[in-house]
């Protein structure tokens, strides 16, 4: 008996392990690649652990810097370029080990070595620089970002408005055809969006609205309105119609009962509405492809940029910066994960 | 008075709602299903419906969309659902497990696809572990499979995204579950493997049934993660064709007749599975009620 309690605890930390390892692992891996230097992405076998700085050894040879990196896979320093052109080595320090310093840093650093004994110096490797440079390079990726945020603004003011009416109506009143629309919110919850997105490209053309946020959020309103219906309806129905009464009897008018007293309770579950709608926004990326090519959001942009630069490492920057709102906001609603599913328990 | 208008404050409610499906729901999905089946001159004609099931990746993409989705989900819920059972115990930690197991799930598509590229490339660190651990000699060239193979490679990235969520969802379930009807069985001298499928399954079902829709659903849309693995072509999917014809051929009024019907099969096939999927569900209540 003993034995066998043994060997199912065994079992049980043994699967924990694996799947935390299995999650965990690639996305270190991930991780790493967004800080390594472009030196470093040619280094085979690579090092798990990125760099954070650089040991270097200067000479002056024939009138050149011969400028040397330690590499301890050979436990010497390897020659990377011969040069006196201070420009050619600021940009060599920058592109290949992305090490930020200005010429006269360099200048004044490099030319000790032209007394005859060799400079050994260490320098620290700019651990953002992939990040900013995913910036820079990439065509229109700040007003990326700033797209994406508004398409998500749009789609969860859109969503919030028309979706927590009918939630409120479905959960307060009984009324004629309520199977029905629980039916049809689920229907639109699972219509596949790139179906509504490609006919509404000749509407949008007509309103003038083609690649803008506005028309982006339009269509991903449609499922969000639903999504929002369900949630808020089952937080209504949660809402103790009673607390509701008593402030009536207490002379409150409806809408004032609706502001102070129905509302605030509800407030978590809005909260996590927001989160869903902003989450569709800012995950999607056929929508955006087909209604918003010329407009960019985020996504889109690291998408295509996968497929014109060979810099993995600066992709991987990118994806990064599109991983960070979006693990913080699922994180924010773990607790209506339920919701996603299709359960429609609180 | 006042009776009656109360009887009209919910259709009041649900007015904003239903003109909003109306204006960017109904009115897109059925001009989509009317221009589909006209041709460029706007008579009727199934053209492009013809011209789309006869081009050489139509029944390729349709068969991978299908077996990619199949696949992936029996892979998923199976593995998941041994995975929940074998975790169905109060222990430390089940905050942080949860934490950990949501993080997969959060990755934006374009993200998990980077991200599995910086594996899967032939100096990514797939082949780096490899080595340094001396398990292989020289890299392995994951990113020219083809076919089945290449297939596969997708359905594990979208394993290892869903997989952790899907156990969640299912060990939630288990854990809501009342413990007394599995000990009712095992007094009565079921064995775990009878209570199991006898008592556990039927209860959970329609949690399970609603995730494997949702999945298989979301499944049959993939497009992103194989462009940006493998480019356009390479291994073809029915919503990949989709953005082929937006993305890569210039948009002419052909090309969008293209797309457009290729999103009007993707929507039969996802209908079709929510029809069935309600029929199901009617069934499953059907018999709890019984």
């Amino acid at each position: 008996m003993k034995n066998k309690s043994i060997i199912t605890k065994t079992v049980f930390y043994l699967v924990i392990a694996t799947m935390v390892i299995a999650i965990l692992i690639p996305f270190f891996f991930f991780l790493s690649t967004s800080v390594y230097s472009e030196y470093e992405v040619y280094e085979f076998p690579r090092r798990f652990i990125p760099r954070t700085s650089f040991d270097l050894k200067i000479d002056w040879v024939d009138d050149k810097y011969d400028f040397a990196v330690f590499d301890d896979e050979i436990n010497d320093y390897e020659l990377l370029i011969q040069t006196d052109d201070l420009d050619k080595l600021r940009i060599f320090l920058k592109r290949n080990l992305s090490i930020q310093r200005t010429n006269e840093e360099i200048d004044r650093d490099f030319s000790v070595s032209k007394n005859g004994e060799p400079l050994l110096i260490t320098y620290k490797k700019d651990l953002l620089y992939n990040y900013k440079t995913f910036f820079s390079i990439t065509n229109n990726a700040g007003k990326a970002v700033l797209n994406s945020v508004i398409a998500a603004g749009f789609t969860i003011i859109i969503s919030l408005f028309f979706g927590s009416l009918a939630g409120y109506a479905m959960a307060r009143y009984k009324f004629k055809g309520r199977e029905r629309l629980s039916l049809l919110l689920l229907v639109v919850r699972m219509f596949p969006a790139v179906a509504v997105a490609i006919p509404m490209l000749v509407y949008l053309i007509k309103m003038n609205l083609d690649n803008t946020m506005i028309g982006l959020a339009i269509v991903y309103s449609v499922g969000n309105i639903a999504l929002t219906a369900w949630i808020t309806s089952s937080i209504f129905t949660g809402i103790n119609v009673e607390l509701e009464e008593a402030s009536y009897v207490f002379g409150a008018t409806k809408f004032k009962t609706f502001i102070k007293i129905t509302l605030p309770l509800a407030v978590p579950g809005l909260i996590a509405c927001s989160m869903y709608a902003f989450l569709a926004a800012w995950n999607d990326s056929i929508t955006a492809l087909i209604l918003s090519n010329n407009n960019p959001t985020l996504s889109l942009v690291i998408y295509k940029a996968i497929g014109s630069s060979s810099a993995i490492q600066l992709s991987a920057a990118g994806a990064v910066i599109l991983i960070m709102p979006a693990l913080v906001f699922t994180f924010i609603i773990k607790n209506y994960i339920n919701q996603l599913w299709g359960e429609v328990k609180l | 008075m006042k009776n009656k208008f109360k009887k009209w404050t919910p259709y009041f409610l649900l007015t904003p709602a239903l003109l909003y499906y109306l204006l960017f729901w109904i009115r897109p999905v059925f001009s989509a299903f009317i221009e589909s089946m006209t041709d460029l001159d706007g008579k009727f004609s199934l053209e492009f419906f013809i011209k789309v099931v006869q081009e050489p990746m139509f029944s390729t993409a349709f068969r991978n969309s299908l077996m990619f989705a199949l696949i992936s989900v029996i892979l998923q819920f199976s593995i998941a659902f041994m995975m929940a059972l074998l975790l169905n115990k109060k222990f430390k930690g089940v905050n942080l497990l949860l934490f950990i197991a949501l993080i997969p799930m959060a990755v934006p598509p374009a993200a998990v696809a980077i991200l599995w590229k910086t594996g899967f490339s032939t100096f990514g660190w797939i082949n780096n572990i490899l080595i340094t651990f001396n398990l292989i000699e020289a890299p392995i060239l994951w990113m020219t499979a083809k076919g089945f193979n290449a297939l596969l490679f997708l359905i594990l990235i979208d394993t290892w995204t869903v997989l952790p969520s899907v156990m969640i969802i299912l060990l939630a379930g288990l854990q809501n579950l009342n413990k007394e009807y599995e000990e009712a069985g095992l007094i009565f001298g079921a064995n775990k493997f009878q209570v199991t499928k006898d008592i556990v399954m039927p209860i959970l079902k329609p949690t399970i049934v609603t995730a494997i829709i949702l999945r298989m659903i979301a499944a049959i849309q993939i497009w992103m993660i194989s462009v940006m693995m493998f480019g356009y072509g390479r291994v073809p999917f029915l919503v990949e064709r989709i953005a082929y014809y937006t993305d890569v051929v210039p948009m002419l009024d052909e090309s969008y007749k293209m797309s457009l019907t290729y999103s009007v099969i993707v929507t039969i096939i996802v209908m079709l599975s929510v029809v069935l999927y309600l029929k199901v569900s009617k069934k499953n209540k059907e018999e709890v009620e019984i």
